[in-house]
């Protein structure tokens, strides 16, 4: 299992067609793992990119952390991140929160990257969103699995159940997320936004709670153009082909 | 990497996979386990997809370049995924094998 010390934390990395002269790397939203591109969407870019996928600090593989789950500490780890793999320029996706990411990422390092996939970002703004974390128990747990889960569409058993409830109690009661994505609510609002020069790729869900945010985003950012999915807010999971393809059409076009 | 150059049987392939499988998700949890052939991935060892994943390592590690688990695991659509049971993989392994 491939790991890196980055910014003094362990990150689970996987790397697909490591030769390829040109590289995408691409990051998770919250809750999930970079296994939400590893068996469909990665594989589909590897055939002509150098892939790179990552699980976001208590996610996945990598190591668990108090602190810094805000966009300035995660691009600070995903810039460690192309630093250890010696990365001068990149084409990144995110999905979701990992699209938050890597908005902030072209605004703060326009240098480091060449193209900028958005998919089903959420406005950090919205009450809701950030309701869900107030309102969580065990039986809003099993709710969110059961629809808006978005590593697999299996009901879970007592041992999924049970690892998903700590990472979760993890998250939300022991580090300081909560705290982290309210300080973020005005993320959009920012004129940084406006000012990202890099053509962008907005990615959204035609039946998706965020597709608002998604057309909002296209008016907002000036090379952006926006392509709508049949799906909700967990395409990546419903439609990886299409998904797959857009983002690699999109990143080879020159 | 322990790139391997002999060919398994079943019967090794099988075991093999079981102690892969106990070491991604635990001694305590695959003790309760009856681990078979028939057994799926998702509903009856309850993995999840980045236990899959780390399985899935495991199996490159193990033979290298000989078997492209990866690659055979994207070529399935998610309810194949769902369904994919142990045994599977082993006829899978053993093709690549011959």
């Amino acid at each position: 299992m491939p790991i890196l010390n980055i910014n003094h934390q362990s990150v689970h990395i996987q790397e697909l067609n490591q030769n390829a002269p040109e590289t995408i790397v691409l990051v998770h939203g919250m809750f999930s793992n970079l296994s939400v591109y590893y068996f469909s969407i990665a594989p589909m870019l590897a055939t002509h990119f150098h892939v790179v996928l990552y699980d976001l600090k208590s996610h996945g593989m990598s190591g668990k952390t108090l602190s810094g789950y805000d966009l300035k500490s995660m691009t600070d780890d995903l810039k460690g991140l192309m630093d250890a793999l010696k990365l001068k320029q990149v084409y990144l996706g995110g999905y979701s929160f990992g699209g938050l990411i890597a908005l902030k990422m072209a605004i703060r390092f326009p240098n480091l990257i060449k193209k900028l996939a958005v998919i089903e970002a959420p406005d950090p703004s919205d009450e809701k969103a950030r309701g869900i974390i107030e309102e969580y128990s065990r039986e809003f747990l099993e709710h969110y699995v059961e629809n808006f889960t978005d590593t697999t569409k299996v009901k879970m058993g007592k041992r999924q159940m049970e690892k998903n409830h700590r990472m979760y109690e993890y998250l939300f009661h022991q580090t300081s997320i909560k705290e982290d994505m309210i300080l973020e609510k005005d993320f959009f609002k920012e004129e940084a936004i406006t000012k990202i020069e890099q053509e962008v790729l907005l990615l959204y869900g035609l039946s998706s709670n965020c597709l608002e945010t998604g057309k909002n985003l296209n008016q907002k950012i000036k090379n952006s153009s926006i392509q709508i999915v049949d799906g909700d807010h967990n395409i990546p999971i419903q439609e990886p082909q299409l998904i797959g393809e857009a983002l690699l059409n999109f990143f080879q076009r020159k | 990497m322990d790139t391997i150059t002999t060919k398994l049987s079943k019967e090794e392939i099988f075991n093999l996979m079981k102690k892969f499988i106990t070491e991604v998700i635990g001694e305590e949890f695959v003790e309760e386990m009856d681990i078979t052939p028939e057994s799926s991935f998702t509903k009856d060892l309850e993995m999840d997809s980045i236990e899959i994943v780390s399985f899935s390592e495991k199996i490159k590690a193990h033979f290298g370049d000989q078997i492209d688990f990866t690659g055979w695991l994207s070529s399935m659509d998610l309810d194949q995924l769902i369904n994919l049971n142990l045994g599977m993989i082993i006829s899978y392994i053993e093709e690549c094998q011959s």
